[in-house]
């Protein structure tokens, strides 16, 4: 397999961060899970978490391997995250459990396989047109199948935030799987979550993502989903593959390709960060606390260097 | 986030009192160069640069740091201070040198000294055929001085593998990078990100941080010995937890090399972590014992060994 992939999470101008995503690949599969957290407190964050985690886990126990049924690979891991946040919520007595969205995309074989709950959505993008897109688990969405309303009526519906689906919740899950799909060089899936659509027009991402590297493009059309989002954006998050054939050569990007033929057999990388809050969370260092550090380490040198 | 290349500074360039010579290496965290002091020694400067957060461009100096890039950057600031402080209280012949630390360039550097010679990966890589038991013993034994040294300041180097050993061409090892290591003591900082290279980060590595000890540098030790003999990576200890392949250096090379040192890298190996050597001068202890002719052995026997140890260091 040869791709190209970024992923990138912003708190937007939110407390706290309730998205996460990962992705993990091995040589033959490479799996992508985005969430979207909701519940009181930090619960919605746990939410999410355990999401990809579960997600995560279990590709990097199967992943070695090819995975023999795809789909019910995605069914078995949001299932397992469901039952695994429903115990989190008996064991904290939580009144009210916590959900989560997600959106979780498996590629093997040149083949792709999704499956979601709720609305982060998945665009599969050719050519610099949307080919096709999941459809959210909303209410809105409903309303605009049936036409009771507008687009427009739509992005600013009092329940546009009112989702059906999603882990965590009272219900079984609804999750709903795609086709099977196959991949030709220069597709880009993107993965993202509502904050990042929503401020987004489809056309938009489809085109900034035709040739651009990801990158550059996805941090761009970031900015302008928050932007977008004005003075309360939503936490936004987006995980965007270029499928590649061939070794297109990105000029600027220098050796940002993956080729995972190179790697081990035995080996799954993984990009999903630990638990616990996100660095730029921490206070930083102020010049003054840069100048003492370096100040403390070079009076130590002195110190040793007799 | 998939790897990004930095520019690196240009040769000639004149960095505070030094002058830029060729880059040495590239990191995902920083970038090494050699460079020539103000008296013309030759020194190391590693540069703060983590490719995820600050992008250099080609002909340009100071980095482009995203603004909403600029906490996360100089949180990750901190930690090259950390292995700054590490290095900088440690005088050993077997540890690298801190020379010097400054600021430029809207990023830290750190001058270390400089000496000719390669990294044990690419000794090991040159000798495909496998490294002589001799020097095995030696390589280690010494590096293990330096090891235990930093064991005694309470630091960990949580990062050992043959491409942090580096050989001086006077065949004295030298410990470095320690970007990972980690004042055991401080334990206020929990959001560092782990930071390991599988096949040679302990068990502890992965999941439990609060069993990381000198015990698990001495695992990474134990693998490093290992990949001396097999020239190749280990099996990860994460993997190894969910089914070991590894096959125990007894089991392979026995005949090849003397069952001590076979024993001693299989002890060193243990998945939990109490059965392995519990301090580097009780593994330096087994690396220097006299070696025993080999007797002449039943077959299955470093089963048993492997048994008998079990039981003796459950009760010690």
């Amino acid at each position: 397999m040869k791709f190209t992939i970024y992923q990138e999470t912003r708190t937007g101008k939110r407390a706290n961060n309730e998205d996460r995503l990962a992705h993990c690949y091995s040589r033959d599969s490479l799996l992508m899970v985005v969430a979207d957290g909701m519940g009181g407190h930090y619960f919605g964050e746990v939410a999410a978490q355990i999401a990809v985690q579960t997600l995560s886990e279990s590709f990097q126990r199967q992943g070695t391997t090819r995975i023999r049924d795809p789909f019910l690979f995605l069914q078995t891991g949001m299932l397992s995250a469901h039952s695994a946040i429903l115990d989190f919520a008996g064991t904290h007595h939580l009144e009210d459990s916590p959900r989560t969205t997600c959106v979780a995309c498996l590629v093997q074989n040149n083949v792709a396989y999704w499956a979601h709950s709720g609305d982060s959505r998945l665009y599969l993008l050719r050519k610099g047109r949307i080919l096709t897109q999941t459809k959210d688990h909303s209410r809105v969405r409903l309303l605009l199948e049936q036409g009771a309303i507008s687009e427009a009526e739509a992005s600013t519906h009092p329940d546009r935030n009112k989702i059906y689906g999603c882990l965590g919740g009272q219900q079984t899950p609804e999750i709903e799987f795609s086709r099977k799909t196959t991949l030709e060089a220069e597709d880009v899936l993107v993965l993202c979550t509502d904050g990042a659509w929503s401020g987004l027009p489809g056309d938009t991402m489809a085109t900034a993502l035709k040739t651009n590297a990801l990158m550059r493009a996805v941090p761009t059309l970031l900015d302008q989903a928050e932007a977008n989002g004005g003075p309360h954006a939503d936490n936004l998050s987006m995980i965007a593959v270029r499928w590649q054939d061939t070794y297109a050569d990105e000029s600027s990007g220098g050796s940002s390709v993956i080729s995972t033929r190179s790697m081990p057999r035995d080996t799954v990388t993984t990009r999903l960060d630990e638990f616990g809050r996100n660095p730029s969370h921490k206070t930083e260092l102020s010049d003054e606390e840069i100048e003492l550090a370096i100040e403390e380490i070079r009076s130590t040198i002195q110190k040793y260097a007799k | 986030m998939v790897q990004q290349a930095n520019h690196p500074l240009p040769a000639a360039f004149q960095l505070d009192e030094y002058c830029i010579e060729h880059q040495l290496s590239l990191g995902g965290f920083s970038i090494v160069y050699v460079a020539t002091d103000g008296e013309g020694k030759r020194v190391a400067i590693k540069e703060y640069l983590p490719n995820t957060l600050a992008l250099r461009s080609e002909g340009r100096t100071a980095p482009i740091i995203a603004e909403d890039h600029l906490p996360a950057f100089r949180y990750g600031m901190k930690c090259f201070f950390e292995e700054g402080r590490a290095l900088a209280g440690l005088s050993h012949p077997n540890v690298i040198r801190v020379l010097n630390f400054f600021r430029a360039n809207d990023t830290v550097y750190m001058v270390m000294e400089y000496e000719q010679g390669r990294t044990l990966q690419e000794l090991i890589q040159k000798h495909r055929a496998g490294v002589t038991e001799n020097f095995i013993r030696n390589v280690f034994t010494k590096m293990l001085n330096g090891l235990r040294e930093v064991h005694s300041h309470r630091l960990l180097h949580l990062d050992l593998k043959p491409s942090n050993i580096y050989m001086r061409n006077n065949h004295i090892p030298v410990l470095i990078d320690f970007g990972a290591a980690r004042q055991t003591l401080a334990c206020d900082t929990p959001m560092l990100k782990p930071m390991y290279t599988p096949g040679f980060a302990s068990p502890e590595h992965y999941s439990q941080r609060e069993l990381l000890g000198p015990w698990s540098d001495i695992y990474s030790v134990g693998a490093s010995m290992y990949a001396c003999i097999s020239a190749s990576t280990p099996q990860a200890a994460d993997s190894r937890l969910d089914k070991d392949r590894l096959v125990p250096a007894m089991v392979r090379w026995e005949g090849q090399y003397s069952d001590q040192l076979l024993e001693t890298i299989d002890w060193c190996l243990c998945l939990n972590h109490r059965y392995r050597p519990q301090s580097v001068f009780a593994l330096q202890k087994a690396l220097t014992e006299p070696v025993v002719a080999p007797l002449p052995q039943p077959k299955a026997t470093w089963l048993d060994q492997m048994v008998g140890k079990l039981k003796k260091s459950r009760n010690p």
